[in-house]
């Protein structure tokens, strides 16, 4: 009944129990998602099974069990289906450095069979703002270039559907501003992305909806808003010399160990900062630095799949290096 | 545009683009030539360049299908092959793609050779000599392309392909009949260059020399060249990313 419900018009992925596994390793499990025409983001560390999902969405990978749809096309049964209507821009930035710019479009032009691809061609250059150096080799252009040209590649035959696998990995502060734009504007003429990464503040800034993935497992699916007010508190976060043996305060909850400090979830943050202060001088405990702020996604990320009881200081620690390898 | 042909046309633009590839594919069949050729201190044949030249084009034709798996490998790790994959035409296509640009390339430097030799002093090809010598080539491409691809596919690594491209090209060429006759053979490599495919090819084009048509050996490699694209196109089908 449920998925009858959900499989309308409106939505142009829809999954029903989606699974992958190797051997032991269940890379995704029991996934279930409905992406209508929004920017989708789908939110883990390394190795939590994004890309899995999307391999499996794109029709490159069997799903162990379950199905899904993408553009009403069932992804078993209708992979060609599946494939004419969308486009794949995976993680790697593989554009032929030999061929020029508008030769790497053309080719993807004529595989994915456009009409007329010399004019389709030049249109999508023209869009994504590389008409200027469309005659030079791929080879010379720069790390947002190159990602603007697979952007370009990827939608000179007007997908209904477009995944992107991390596609800000590796490029400065102004390609990855440049990048999201160009996906906010495909969002608004329509177009569905389905957007993979492990940059907190990108999908919080530009994603319309996110799903929280760990081990292969949704964890929350929301809008960036609604994920964070799972956390209707503030965050403090205080560095300190000495051990921490726990404070007792009303209104002011431990949440986690972030590197070198001791994170706190406070009701009323303002009142709680001389609160948690006077408490750890108390206990011989010397403070360094305190801050404090509205809770981010990163926080949720954090709250959702890192505070089971088994994992300690050390093991979120690490989690966050691996969540934010960003320098 | 068929999605073969476009596969084919980017592999031989990267080609000639790359130019020492290039210069490398045609340079290193004439150095074979000059010096195995003209070099080697032969007794049987007073003209070893003729006797030699058809086990110097399927030697090219060998080098050229690996070094075409090899293409195959470095789109896979450099994320191409993923890209591909995910595009409506078939997944197969990639392969003929690949199968198709070998052959190109071979035949090019097949023609390179065949001009070379002839300088060099071989005799000259009939139109239909030559009708039938490419004609084996093409058929030998497509061969070994295949098996290159499913190895590639296999072994799924740059450096592992490379060795394993090492071990078979030395040991399958020497074994063959490319270098001397059955008669001038030690008697233990005799059966194992009968049954070697590098033999087919080259005893063919021998054939057609003295104006027979070879159809034992032209009938092997088809039927051996059609079960390798089947296990080619299979493996294909199945590859996980």
């Amino acid at each position: 009944m449920e998925k009858e419900a959900k499989n309308d018009a409106r939505y142009s992925i829809v999954t029903y129990d989606l699974t992958k596994k190797y051997g032991d390793l269940c890379a995704v499990n029991q996934v279930n998602l409905s992406v209508g025409t929004e920017i989708f983001g789908i939110l883990g560390p390394n190795g939590s099974g994004k890309t899995t999902t999307v391999l499996m969405l794109t029709t490159l990978l069997e799903p162990t069990q379950g199905t899904a749809e993408v553009c009403g096309y069932n992804i078993h049964t209708e992979p060609r289906k599946v494939r004419e209507s969308i486009s794949y821009v995976p993680q790697d930035m593989a554009v032929d450095v030999r061929l020029t710019g508008r030769e790497n479009v053309h080719m993807f032009a004529e595989l994915y069979g456009v009409q007329n691809p010399a004019e389709r061609s030049e249109e999508v250059l023209r869009i994504l703002e590389l008409s200027d150096r469309a005659d030079e080799y791929a080879k010379v252009y720069s790390g947002g270039m190159r990602r603007r040209l697979e952007l370009a590649q990827a939608l000179v035959h007007n997908p209904k559907v477009l995944f992107l696998d991390e596609p800000t990995v590796g490029l400065d502060v102004a390609a990855r501003k440049k990048i999201w734009e160009h996906i906010k504007k495909l969002r608004n003429a329509g177009m569905t992305i389905f957007v993979t990464t492990h940059y907190m503040d990108e999908a919080d800034k530009y994603c319309d909806r996110v799903a929280i993935i760990d081990h292969g497992t949704i964890k929350a699916i929301d809008t960036p808003e609604n994920l964070k007010k799972i956390i209707s508190q503030d965050v403090i976060s205080v560095s300190v010399t000495g051990p921490y043996t726990g404070v007792d305060l009303p209104g002011v909850r431990f949440a986690f160990f972030e590197d070198e400090s001791i994170v706190f979830y406070a009701d009323s943050g303002d009142e709680a900062l001389p609160q948690i202060k006077d408490a750890l001088s108390a206990n011989g405990v010397t403070v360094t630095a305190m801050s404090l702020r509205k809770p981010s996604l990163d926080d949720v990320f954090l709250h959702l799949v890192g505070t089971e009881e088994d994992k300690g200081p050390f093991n979120l620690s690490t989690f966050r290096n691996m969540t934010r390898r960003r320098g | 545009m068929n999605p073969i042909l476009v596969y084919c046309r980017r592999d031989l633009i990267r080609w000639f683009r790359g130019k020492w590839g290039f210069i490398s594919a045609m340079v290193m069949p004439a150095a074979w030539l000059l010096f195995v050729g003209l070099a080697l201190p032969i007794s049987f044949t007073d003209n070893y360049i003729d006797f030699v030249t058809p086990g110097i084009l399927v030697m090219t034709i060998l080098s050229a299908s690996l070094a075409g798996g090899g293409l195959l490998i470095l789109d896979r790790m450099l994320g191409f092959f993923n890209k591909f994959l995910a595009l409506p035409p078939p997944r197969e296509s990639i392969l003929f793609g690949k199968i198709l640009v070998i052959s190109i390339r071979g035949i090019i430097q097949s023609t390179i050779i065949l001009c070379f030799a002839f300088l060099l002093g071989a005799k000259l090809y009939t139109p239909s000599q030559l009708a039938g010598t490419y004609l084996i080539l093409f058929i030998f491409g497509a061969l070994l392309a295949s098996a290159a691809a499913s190895i590639a596919i296999y072994l799924d690594d740059h450096d592992q392909y490379a060795a394993a491209n090492a071990m078979i090209t030395m040991p399958l060429f020497f074994s063959s009949s490319a270098m001397m006759p059955y008669e001038q053979m030690p008697s233990w490599l005799v059966p194992v260059a009968h049954i070697n495919p590098l033999s087919f090819a080259i005893d063919g084009i021998r054939i057609f020399q003295t104006g027979e048509i070879p159809l034992t050996q032209i009938g092997f490699l088809s039927i051996l060249c059609v079960f390798i694209i089947g296990v080619a196109v299979h493996v294909f089908r199945k590859v996980q990313v």
